[in-house]
Parts: structure tokens; sequence; C-alpha cells
């Protein structure tokens, strides 16, 4: 058995399934340049109200205005209003949007894929699946064009589903029937022949268009012009009438594609599948009709394409690895205004001044530290990321990829110690982040270095747990002597009796380094270091210059006696232990960790 | 509209049963709804953890899970020491803790060599320079004879460190959550309400996340539920005080600390009755750093304990720190 799944106004459904409230309105899809602007598809709706494929914006736009918009008063009025629901309250026009129907083609691939991995992408709004083998695993046949339907469903879209014996009946079934029809075995001729020949022309039509190039496609459309011009001269009109033709008459007469149409109409022969790839683009897209400026307002946005893009990562039983925002921004400066600033700065307009003001794309990447598939995180880690780093002028186009990955899996067990949820983390190093700035909390990784400042800051992600955890030291009876890093490092005045620090004060008036004065109860040191010394001419204004540059200094150890209540002298003097050093490169001393 | 009830209170004399028939006339005139709020609760024994340092351990009976433990203290009293042994203890139980650093003062390498397990640590560094250092006189009321009473602003840094730690407890997860708040002046972090301790308290209350706070002078009060105080008590670089050792011609290349020449210097003095020590420099310069500091002996006093309500006097302990580096 095979299976078609189409959608009919394909260009509309795309639409809709970005905008699931265009479902209760009229909606008809224009393309093409001002004057030339025709409508290409029209949903029930539109067509209830006269709209028709084919007319020019401004005969829609007559269409358009005669039907009473919808409000909000009008829609909660019809909600608590009994009966049955008036047919059309409003329209809407839109333009095409090709990003939008690729990303509505790509979820129907999705859902096909995930049923079955035998499926011919036979056109944007048809697929062919082959249903053979899979009566165990979904079913009966009616259970699966069920089942069909309520993933298209959960895709955000509806679609025609026909279940046959061959591809090419299902297809016709598809295109001529609503809902889910299913043809038994033997019947097709019977189930068919109320169909209008123009649903066989249009199906002969796109069936070839998968192995013939374009040109040859416009000859097979063109053919089938012509033939079903004929058809309508002799009379015939739907493929009851068509398949009562004699078979060598219509050979005569229309040759070998006239023989096949036959045979189509009466729902026999067979064709293998030119079977596809499952797609590994996960890409969702919205166009705009009028920029949005809030990041309130792209929230609601970004929440419907997030949610698409979770359910189709469901269907195909993945989650995401790293998902990227790219926003097109609406040019702030019209070209004029440019060439007028050029001409009054004196700087013409020069190729860079254009690029500035034309390549207006705002890219954000978002990498996870385990794969996930869970929309309201996603949305959530995407607000803080944007209320960090704001676009900076209104959005038109919106495309959120996401990188697949396979599901994390982890053993849960009764007695693992506690981790945070990953999710969970993800949100909150995200707002964390939001608080306290970008690359200011993570893991601590000490380099392989002698250097003070030895090490970097990674992304905190939870670690699996080891084996063997024996890394505590040995002597553990007692803790550890501490450092506390000063940071920056605190410049001193130092006085020095036979090339010992007898007495010091921090040159910057801190608070905190308030306390770094007096006298040096004593000294040991010192104990020279250095290194990178072949990176000298690292760039000094390079932010990473402190795990890079050259290093070159005497260190000291002194306990120092100043006014306070710790360990005492016995005068009320606290004694603090601090490590200061001698900059051999500046010749300045520095105090930059105390012992705690 | 909402009705008050008005109870009639009997004009009884209040004996030892009299809460029990105050409860008995609310019951009668309003229900058995409002039962459960007469009720004492009562606090079950918190699940503890160790400290790292076992005369903590015994001293204090550990950190509680799902309480505030402060460890208070000025500079060099070994705070910063115990909370890496704290943490240490905690990540080598595979345990996930976050460090919030309120002045960024964090070393990973002498936090490595106590054991801490970085992997398993979220460092969360508060301070922002800018900001932090920013004088501000405050408008409090000068006595006359002090002098102006000029504070700096850690606002800031208070401000991140609080909105951080609400965070990382709502999040949840965490076994340990430490803050260091040990270079912000005491008079700084007595200005964070005491709302926020309780809040805190109330949120890390149902979970097993150690909340722990260094600090200089202890600041959450009753909503802490241990207060160690910590104080140096003396440092000497040798097991004897009256060491002159005679290095020997390859005490360089050994490193060791006890083959070299000592002498003793200063006049640092505590208040151990057991002896006075003080401190030895080495006179050449070929000893690590923290080889001078071997055998810090610090004083712990529990100041305020959950096993105890109201400790009838202050217990406390003297152990020794051990270089590291």
């Amino acid at each position: 058995m095979f299976a078609c799944i189409y959608v009919s106004d394909f260009p509309v459904e795309a639409i809709v399934r970005s905008e699931p409230l265009l479902r209760e309105q009229a909606v008809a899809v224009l393309e093409g340049k001002p004057p030339l602007t025709r409508v290409i598809s029209v949903n029930e709706r539109a067509r209830s109200i006269g709209m028709e494929i084919g007319m020019t914006k401004l005969q829609a736009a007559v269409f358009a205005e005669s039907v009473k918009p919808i409000t909000t008063a009008n829609r909660r009025q019809r909600r608590y209003s009994s009966g049955p629901p008036r047919h059309s309250t409003s329209a809407t026009m839109r333009q095409r949007s090709p990003v939008q129907e690729g990303s509505a083609h790509l979820a129907l691939l999705d859902v096909a894929h995930a049923f079955t991995p035998r499926v011919e992408d036979t056109a944007v709004d048809t697929l062919l699946l082959d249903l053979s083998g899979l009566e165990r695993l979904h079913g009966t046949v009616q259970k699966m064009g069920s089942d069909l339907a309520e993933r298209i469903a959960a895709v955000n879209m509806e679609a025609n589903i026909a279940i046959a014996a061959n591809p090419d009946a299902a297809m016709h079934a598809a295109r001529g029937f609503d809902g889910v029809t299913i043809i038994p075995s033997g019947k097709e001729s019977q189930r068919l022949g109320v169909l209008p020949v123009q649903i066989l022309l249009d199906a002969f039509a796109i069936s070839s268009q998968g192995n013939s190039g374009k040109s040859l496609a416009r000859e097979r459309e063109k053919l089938c012009e012509q033939m079903l011009e004929t058809l309508e001269q002799w009379g015939v009109r739907d493929m009851r009438t068509l398949g009562l033709l004699p078979e060598h008459a219509l050979a005569s007469r229309l040759g070998e594609a006239g023989v096949k149409l036959r045979r189509l109409a009466l729902g026999e022969g067979m064709r293998t599948l030119a079977l596809s790839e499952p797609s590994q683009q996960f890409e969702e897209a919205m166009e705009l009709e009028c920029a949005i400026e809030t990041i309130e307002s792209l929230s609601f946005i970004l929440n419907r394409l997030l949610d698409q893009l979770c359910v189709r990562l469901e269907t195909r039983a993945l989650a995401v690895q790293e998902l990227r925002l790219r926003l097109q921004l609406e040019r702030r400066v019209a070209d004029e205004e440019i060439t007028t600033i050029g001409e009054l700065a004196g700087i013409g307009t020069s190729p860079d001044c254009h690029n500035v003001a034309l390549s207006a794309m705002f890219e954000r990447n978002l990498r996870l530290p385990v794969s996930m598939r869970d929309a309201k995180v996603f949305l959530k880690l995407l607000q803080l990321d944007l209320a960090a780093n704001p676009p900076g002028a209104p959005v038109s186009k919106i495309w959120i990829t996401a990188k697949p990955a396979p599901p994390r899996s982890a053993q849960r067990g009764l007695f693992l110690p506690i981790t945070p949820e990953a999710e969970k983390l993800e949100i909150t190093l995200g707002r964390i982040k939001a608080v306290i700035g970008e690359h200011r909390a993570g893991i601590a990784r000490l380099l392989d270095s002698h250097r003070p400042e030895g090490f970097r800051l990674d992304r905190f992600v939870v670690a699996a747990p080891k084996k063997i955890s024996s890394t505590m030291p040995e002597d553990s009876n007692s803790p550890a002597l501490a450092m506390r890093i000063i940071r920056p490092p605190c410049r001193l005045r130092v006085r020095l009796e036979e090339g010992r620090p007898i007495s010091l004060s921090a040159e910057t008036k801190q608070s905190s380094r308030e306390k770094l004065q007096g006298k040096v109860l004593w000294s040991a040191g010192p104990w020279h270091s250095s290194g990178n010394w072949w990176a000298e001419n690292a760039n000094p204004n390079d932010s990473n210059v402190g795990q890079t540059g050259p290093w070159d200094r005497e260190e000291w150890d002194i306990a120092l006696l100043s006014p306070g209540t710790s360990m005492t002298d016995g005068e009320g003097n606290a004694v603090t232990l601090y490590r200061i050093y001698y900059d051999l490169a500046t010749g300045h001393w520095f105090a930059d960790a105390s012992y705690d | 509209m909402s009705s008050v009830a008005v109870i009639p209170v009997t004009n009884t004399v209040l004996t030892a049963s009299s809460p029990a028939i105050l409860r008995a006339q609310i019951e009668s005139t309003l229900g058995e709804g409002f039962a459960s709020t007469l009720l004492l609760r009562e606090r079950p024994v918190p699940r503890t953890i160790s400290t790292g340092v076992p005369t903590l351990d015994v001293l204090t009976g550990g950190l509680p899970r799902g309480a505030l433990s402060e460890i208070s203290g000025p500079a060099s009293s070994g705070r910063t020491g115990i909370m890496h042994a704290a943490l240490a203890e905690a990540t080598q139980r595979e345990e996930v803790c976050a460090l919030v650093d309120a002045s960024d003062s964090f070393d990973p390498a002498s936090a490595a060599a106590a054991g801490v397990d970085l992997d398993r640590l979220l460092w969360v560094r508060c301070c922002e320079q800018k900001s932090t250092f920013k004088r501000v006189a405050l408008p409090t009321s000068q006595k006359p004879g002090q002098p102006a009473r000029i504070s700096f602003a850690f606002s800031h840094a208070l401000e991140q460190v609080l909105k951080v730690t609400d965070l990382l407890l709502q999040g949840g997860g965490f076994g340990m959550v430490a803050l260091d708040l040990g270079d912000i002046p005491a008079e700084s972090v007595r200005r964070i309400p005491l709302t926020s301790w309780f809040r805190f308290r109330r949120v890390v209350e149902p979970t097993a996340t150690v909340l722990l706070l260094v600090e200089q002078e202890p600041c959450a009060k009753t909503c802490a539920s241990l207060v160690l105080r910590l104080q140096t008590v003396s440092i000497y670089a040798s097991p004897k005080p009256s060491c002159q050792v005679v290095g020997t011609e390859n005490a360089q290349a050994t490193g060791s600390s006890n083959l070299l020449r000592m002498q003793f210097s200063g006049t640092v003095k505590n208040k151990s009755d057991a002896e006075t020590q003080r401190p030895c420099i080495p006179e050449n310069n070929i000893v690590g750093h923290a080889d001078v500091f071997q055998g810090m002996r610090l004083r712990a006093e529990v100041l305020r304990s959950w096993r105890q309500r109201k400790p009838p006097q202050s217990v406390d302990a003297q152990f020794e720190l051990r270089a590291a580096l």
C-alpha cells in the first residue's frame, strides 16, 4: 500500500502554519512585483468570498475590503454565540514567502520520514509513502491514515491523505478528496472515476517534474494543457469517462501520453518510488509584513518558531546541540540619506558606507552543553541573550536553525549525588550572565604554567561522574593554606632596608586595600619568577595578555602589621600575610595575594 | 468582604496548659482547619556533611544541609582554607558546587591543591572593578571625635552576589553554594537586609544544599544555623620554635624546608596558653611560599550551632593549616 500526503493551497498553508490565527480567515497569497502582483493561492474561505487564483492585487483587495475585519470584540462575540460559525469574517493578503514554504516542506518531510523510511519527495506539496510492511508497526491501514493526519496536524498543517494500492492512485485520491481517504485494492477506478480530469493532468505534470529538467517539465505542462483542451472538446470531464475510451483510439489521437493517462484514470499501473534521503536541515523562518522593534514582540514569534522546530525534532527523535538565530534588520538609513551624509562629511559614497547600511544581518549562536529539546528553555535562553545583545534595529525576517544531535541519555540512580538539571542550569547560567556579564562564570581550568594567574575560565558543564575520585591530598586532617588573589594587583609604595621591605602602603585608596599598609613584621624572599619572555611582542591591548604576555618578578611573603583586630602582636595591631612582588619590567611593587 | 472572627478569650490564669486551652477554644470557634497553624513545628535534625577538617567536624557536628552556615574571621585567619576544605569534600562526593565570589579573589590553584575538583565548581566572579570601588560617603551621623565615616560602595557587588545566589538556589541541584564575602568590609556586609538571609534560608531549607557564607563578621544573625569564628593563634615555620637548622648544600635540590637555616624574626604573640610561637623566616630564598607558613595554628569558636539554640558558652578548638602549594 502507498500513502500520499497532499497539502492543498500550499503557499497559504505555509503562511498559516506560522500564524495559526489566519486559519480562521480568508487568506490570499500574492506573488510578483507591482504592478504585476497576482494571487497565486487562496484558501477555501477566500474562495467562498470570491477570491481566485490569477486575480490582481487590486481585484483581490476589493473582495478583502468587502468582508468585516476580525476584532477582539467580534472574536469574543463569535466565541459565545450559538449556532454554526459564520463562514468568513476577515480576509488577509500576504506576499509569498519561499522561506516559510521551504520550512513547511521540510516539516512534511520530517513527518513522512518519521513514519517510514521509504518516502518520495514528489513535489513541494506532495509526498508519497510506501507503507508496505508497516502493519505490525503502525496497525491497520485506517489507523495509519489517522496517525499520519495527527502527525501532520502536530506540525500545524492540514493535508489530505489517501492510501491506495499504487502510488498514482493514492496521489489522485489525495488531490481529489479532502481528509483521509482509503481506497481498497481493486476499487481504484470506481472511487477515482468521479474526479475531474484536471486533477489527473496536474498530477501527471507534477510526477514528471522530479525526473526531468525544467525545460522538459515546461513542455510536459504545455502538453497537459493541450490534452486537457482536447479532452474538454471531446466532452471528457471526469476520469471515469476517460477510462471508458478505447485504448487504441486514444493512442492514435493522443499518443503514448494518452494511453498512460487512461491507465492512470483507471487506477492501474505501478511504479517505483524515487526515494529521498531524510533531511538534516532543521530551519524555521518567518518573514514579517511589518518590522518589529521590541524583544517582547519578537519573543512571540520566536516562541512559535521554536515550537515548530521542536515538534519537527521530536518527530525525528532528535535534540538540539546548537541553535542559530539570524535576524534580518530593517535598514535604518536610506540610500539617499547615505549619499547626503557622505557628501556632507566629505567622504563621498564609499562602498563601505553602503555596506554599513545594507549589511543588516544579526546573528546569535547558542551552543548548548548538552542536547535538549525544550522550546521554553530555548526561548528563555534566546530572550536572555537578546536582552544582553539587542539587535539594535527593527527586525523584518527571522531564521532559527538547529543543529541536530541525538538526545542525551543518562542513567539515573537513587544513590547518585544531586546535580542541577541541564535545562534549568542553562537558564540559570544565562540569567547569571545577564547579571554579571559575559565570561564571568564558569569552570576554572588550570593551565600548564607557573604563571600566577595560570588558568582560564571555561563554560560550566556538569561533569560526568568519575569512577575513581581520590584526588584528595593525603594529609587532609588539616585544611590547606589558601590564597586570595587581589585582582588587579594593588600597586604599593615600599620602603626597603638592606634590600628587604620594612614598610609599605597601597598607592590606590580603595576600601578593600585600606588595610594594605603598615610595618612589615617579617618578610621572606625574594623568589624570582619569570616566563614567556619569548612573547615580548604580545599585543598589550589583547584581552588575553595576562595569560600570554611575559612576566618577570621577585616575590616576597610578608607579615604586615596593620591596625585591626586579627591575630595581634599584643598591641592591638593585626597581622596579615601577603604576597607582594617587585615587577622587574616596570620597576613597581605590587601586592597580588593574601594568605588565608 | 472578608470577615474577621473575634474570639473571646476567657480570663484564665496562664499556666503551663494555657496554650492547649487557647488552642481548644480557637478550634472550637473556628473549626479544626486552623489546627495546623497552631502546632509547633519542630525542625528535623539536619543532615550534615563534613567540613573537611576533622577537628571542626567534632566541634560543630558538620555543615548542616538545607541551612545557612557562616564562617567569619579577619584576613589570614584560615577562612578561605576551610571553605576550600568544605568545597573539596563536597566535590569529592561528586556534588556540584558553586562559589559566588564577591571580590573576585578565588585562587583556582590553591583550591585545586586543597583537593577541590574544579570540574564540579561553578565559579561566579561578581566583582566589577569599575563599579565596586566607587567611593561614597554614607549619610550617617558622625560622632564628635570620630573620623568621618566614609565607606566604599560595595552595593553593586553585593547586589550581584544576592541576585546570583538567589538564582543558584532557585535553580537547585547544587550540593554547596559558597558566598565569599571575605574581602568585603563588614560594615558593607551588615547593610544587607536580614530579609535576604531569611529568604535564602527559606529557599534552601527544603533542599539538600549547604549555603556557606564566608565573611569578616557574622551578619546573618538568627538565619544562620551554624556560626563559626576563626582566629589565627600563631604562625611558625617549624615544629620546633627554637629551630636553628643548618641547611645543606643540596637543600635547593631537595626543596625540603626542614633542612633550611631558620631564624626567628618579628614579635607576633598569641593568646594561646600552650606556647608562644613566633614566625620564622628563612635566610635564603629557596623555599616555596607556603613553606614559610607551615604549621599556622588557628582557633575556631562556635558562636551559634544548630545543635543548641543558645550555646551556654562558646566552644573552641585549635588546629593547624598545612602548606598546600
